[in-house]
């Protein structure tokens, strides 16, 4: 694997940030383009997660990933190593979010056609999830370590995920976590989003949740 | 004033949900405040006027920062178990949502506990800590500590005019950390390691996890705790009892 490419990314500089996320939705619809926009705390897993479904989905789908990141290029490294897809690095120069001008810098600066992109966004459970990235999917992992009470604290993160992945479910002995609690706070704040449960070191649960992608993936554009 | 129901101030709204507001301290009701961007109402002041106005009023003021669900508030409980037969000690619990928290925090030390909700904020201003340090400035406190937002990113580019930054770095969430969020560990004085009981569990390696943390702070102060098996806890409480009397007596 060559090198990864690393590109810094520039604040957009729209006037309706809103309007450039939905104008790139609707490109990515036309070109049948799924993104899948990953957020989280820093160290819930969002990397080890998107290794595993990319290696699922590499066969029968082209798979590239943006990594975001205030610095360093471990993860873009980590994932072309363990996956062989295309990866890009994205360094928002000490900002906490991505916006939709920045997934188009991303999606301009991987060569190719895809099918599916991930974007790993920002470890952060505040900023991300105020800023619209025009993503087709967004996905929202909760790590048990982190403990139950997450979507409370944390509203808009819940209200605006379509998917939330509770991971390192193999570690649930060693910490006060409660499933049917979290379960409950996710509804709370949004009685639609999706919960599948995984370990993403072990794979477990990684299949449910791909195949649970793969509709949507199927049924987008169409 | 009664003592235990603190002043209420013009710029500083109690925040009433479901028609409740909330038991928090010697069992007397305490709203939790929201603190809104009021600019014309605000009380100007700098960090550096926080900082120097507590060192004259002998008040050590400690900022808490780490991910979500690093240990914070539960790494506090032990501490201020700890601590509070020595100095008269307060908390200012800052979140986006929820009061868990300041009621746990109140429930499992006692300590007069004040919860804020920033209004949607991923962080804390001096103008924030500002005016919380005024909803409970009537009483005298030696230990403030202030519970900063759950985030790695923002709370560490703003000064809230603490006298020392402490991070928090759980085993869950790995080594590499530090790398990817320069900032906040550039302006930690000290960075704990939690939940050091799960290293096993988890591909941590410590000695690596403090190689990045000196990489972006070689000044910095480590120490290694498990709040739930109460293991480092000792010598961490040793550091702050050291820092505060020097503090006090300076």
């Amino acid at each position: 694997m060559s090198e990864v490419r690393t590109i810094l990314l520039n604040r957009s500089v729209a006037e309706s940030l809103e309007e450039e996320a939905n104008e790139l939705r609707e490109e990515l619809k036309k070109r049948k383009l799924f993104v899948i926009n990953v957020m989280s705390s820093p160290g819930s897993g969002k990397t080890t997660t998107l290794i595993q479904l990319v290696n699922l989905l590499k066969d029968e789908f082209k798979v590239a990933i943006m990594e975001a990141d205030i610095d360093s290029d471990i993860d873009a490294k980590r994932v072309a190593k363990e996956t062989g897809v295309p990866s890009i690095q994205l360094h928002t120069g000490g900002m906490c979010h991505l916006d939709a001008s920045m997934t188009r810098q991303g999606l301009e600066g991987l060569e190719g056609n895809f099918d599916i992109i991930f974007l790993e966004n920002i470890g952060n459970l505040v900023c991300p999830a105020e800023f619209d990235t025009g993503a087709s999917l967004n996905m929202v992992i909760l790590s048990v370590p982190e403990g139950s009470d997450k979507p409370l604290k944390y509203p808009l993160m819940f209200e605006k995920c379509d998917l939330v992945v509770i991971n390192k479910i193999d570690t649930i002995e060693y910490f006060d976590f409660d499933y049917n609690i979290v379960r409950d706070f996710i509804f709370k704040r949004n009685k639609n989003a999706k919960i599948f449960k995984i370990s993403a070191k072990l794979g477990q649960g990684v299949l449910e949740l791909k195949n649970h992608l793969v509709s949507l993936i199927e049924a987008w554009g169409k | 004033m009664s003592g235990n129901q603190p002043p209420l101030f013009l710029y500083v709204r109690a925040k009433i949900i479901n028609d409740t507001i909330y038991l928090l301290y010697m069992n007397k009701e305490v709203p939790i405040y929201e603190i809104k961007e009021d600019l014309a109402l605000r009380y100007a002041s700098t960090a550096d006027e926080i900082r120097r106005n507590l060192k004259e009023k002998k008040t050590y003021l400690l900022n808490v920062m780490s991910s979500p669900g690093s240990g914070k508030t539960t790494l506090l409980c032990s501490l201020i178990n700890k601590l509070k037969d020595e100095f008269k000690i307060a908390v200012i619990e800052t979140d986006i949502d929820g009061r868990e928290d300041a009621q746990k925090i109140f429930d499992k030390t006692g300590v007069k506990t004040i919860q804020i909700h920033t209004g949607g904020a991923c962080h804390l201003t001096s103008q924030m800590s500002s005016d919380a340090l005024k909803i409970i400035e009537s009483e005298h406190f030696d230990l403030i500590i202030i519970e900063n937002i759950g985030n790695l990113v923002c709370p560490a580019e703003f000064d809230v005019g603490a006298h020392k930054n402490m991070v928090l770095l759980s085993v869950p969430e790995g080594s590499d950390k530090p790398l990817k969020y320069p900032l906040m560990f550039q302006v930690a004085n000290l960075v704990v390691i939690s939940k050091i009981d799960t290293i096993p569990v988890f591909d941590f390696d410590i000695n690596e996890a403090k190689k990045n943390i000196l990489f972006r702070n070689p000044n910095v102060d480590i120490f290694e705790v498990s709040s739930k098996k109460e293991a480092g806890i000792v010598e961490l409480c040793a550091y702050l009892r050291k820092e505060i009397k020097e503090f006090l007596d300076e």
